[in-house]
């Protein structure tokens, strides 16, 4: 049985204008997952309710062996989290910030935080009101890290930064994870960020889960075949096709179930194959959505 | 209950709020002062600036503590620590009940030594200083209710403004109570039955306000 930081079983949650259904995701421990989806798709309310700050309608979680709500004191001791709307306290200090949550995590190592304060170059007295953005989400990010959790949650940490404070605030994360092994669990729109960090890939659209796999094996199945129909040849029928774009005559398949013997099967069927191109992780998660999309409207 | 996460989560408040604390006790010595040697008219313009220094107070807690967490966005830092609702909850009403207390206690004693002793010497005033202050107490716990259970700055400061005009109308309702208007000029202090009513009412008030704040608030099932 494998050992699960997180486990989400068939969970759901109605608002007025938007409902999460039937959510079902496994983070096994020790693995770095991407959760990926665009604005509005439910990322934030399904790592609400992963922290136990939203209670689920339906349906069973479980963070760290710790049931969800009820247990959410106990799972939070060992949870760092981080969100992109969340801000501390303008009027207080770095160093305050550091005291308070020292005070309150058992396990809150002040020689790594300290190290962190130099590595994110954060000066302690500063106040977080003269801080910017980037500077806000290092010192959001040094909270969470120097409590040492056994979980770490990051709900869009990179969202709002310029171009400059995301490639900081990313390349200072990677240093940090290639320290030791955590469970993370990094949610973004995206794809660049995630695809940097991840060793498993979730995407969620509209409230539901579309895919989830080991991130190599996502990158391995998912190809575009650029094909060549000779006139009057139908589209050959391949297994797990998501798209079909191109004219008659050049189809371009995009398919998330690719394997070698796709080609052959192509060319018993007379059609030529130009190429078969690997895709970018932006490019699976936008073919995903459209074909997710597309299967719901149909 | 974990206690020790609410003491933490009140010190917390108590030290972000320690400027407001230490700012009104000056402010509220001034007033005093001026209501001990302003004469007549100092003594009813004192007692106005008292009375809004305390009601300042209230009103500027409520917001910073309660209504900013939310629109600062530093509730989602508060609420990731290993805390349940309840605790929340807890924290923030005793907090700012105890940070409130502090001013209030102190310049309603200092209000209470000025009547006491000369020159003023107004004794008979002590049963409506004493009603008018608990009303201000109250008033505030209602505030503190309004912000907790609706997080919005709109409503708390319709909370303040309704609390402002009940403690007019509520003032003059309680100097027309015959069996307090009538001793109150005198220096003789005459405590009537009335009184201790209306202090019991207003007591009973608060204990319902906060105590039907914390049911309330304990069965919300999003934090955010």
């Amino acid at each position: 049985m494998k050992d699960l930081s997180v486990h989400f079983a068939g969970v759901s949650k109605k608002y007025p204008h938007f409902a999460l259904e039937n959510i079902n995701l496994e983070l096994p421990t020790g693995s770095i997952m991407g959760f990926i989806g665009a604005n509005g798709a439910g990322k934030s309310t399904t790592i609400r309710i992963l922290m136990g700050l939203v209670h689920q309608d339906q349906g069973a979680v479980h963070v760290l062996g710790h049931a969800m709500p009820a247990e959410q004191v106990a799972a939070k001791l060992d949870i760092g989290f981080v969100s992109e709307d969340m801000r501390l306290y303008k009027s207080a200090t770095i160093a305050w910030h550091m005291e308070f949550i020292r005070s309150i995590y058992p396990r809150w190592d002040q020689s790594y935080a300290e190290s962190l304060l130099q590595r994110f170059d954060l000066k302690p007295q500063q106040k977080v009101k003269g801080l910017s953005h980037g500077q806000r989400v290092k010192a959001a990010l040094l909270l969470a890290l120097a409590r040492r959790p056994r979980l770490l949650v990051l709900d869009e940490p990179t969202t709002g930064l310029d171009p400059v404070a995301r490639h900081e605030v990313l390349g200072e994360l990677m240093a940090v994870l290639a320290d030791e092994e955590r469970t993370i669990l990094f949610s973004s729109h995206n794809t660049q960020d995630v695809e940097q960090i991840s060793d498993q890939i979730t995407f969620i659209d509209r409230g539901r889960i579309i895919d989830s796999d080991d991130k190599e094996i996502f990158l391995d199945r998912w190809r575009r075949l650029r094909l060549v129909l000779p006139p009057e040849a139908t589209l050959p029928r391949l297994p797990g096709i998501v798209q079909v774009s191109g004219s008659d005559r050049l189809p371009v398949l995009t398919t998330n179930s690719f394997e070698s013997a796709m080609v052959s099967a192509c060319h018993d069927m007379g059609a030529t194959v130009q190429a078969v191109d690997s895709m970018t992780l932006e490019e699976i998660f936008v073919a995903s959505v459209q074909g997710g999309r597309e299967r719901q409207t149909v | 209950m974990n206690f020790s996460m609410v003491k933490r989560l009140i010190l917390k408040d108590w030290y972000l709020q320690r400027w407001l604390i230490l700012g009104s006790l000056p402010a509220g010595a001034i007033t005093l002062g001026i209501i001990a040697l302003g004469g007549n008219a100092g003594f009813f313009l004192g007692i106005l600036l008292l009375v809004t220094v305390i009601i300042a107070v209230g009103g500027q807690l409520a917001v910073a503590t309660m209504v900013s967490e939310r629109k600062e966005q530093t509730l989602a830092f508060v609420i990731s620590l290993p805390i349940s609702y309840r605790e929340y909850t807890a924290a923030k009403i005793l907090g700012n009940l105890l940070i409130f207390l502090v001013p209030w206690i102190t310049l309603v004693l200092g209000s209470f030594a000025l009547l006491m002793f000369p020159p003023a010497l107004h004794l008979g005033l002590i049963p409506f200083v004493a009603i008018m202050a608990a009303e201000i107490l109250t008033s505030t716990c209602l505030i503190f209710a309004v912000a907790l259970l609706s997080e919005s700055q709109g409503w708390t400061v319709g909370a303040i403004i309704v609390g402002n005009l009940a403690l007019n109308g509520f003032g003059y309702f309680v100097g027309h109570i015959p069996s307090i208007a009538n001793g109150m000029w005198s220096a003789p202090l005459n405590w009537s039955p009335a009184a201790s009513f209306l202090l019991l009412g207003e007591f009973t008030t608060i204990a319902l306000l906060l105590g039907l704040t914390f049911f309330f608030q304990s069965r919300k099932k999003d934090f955010l």
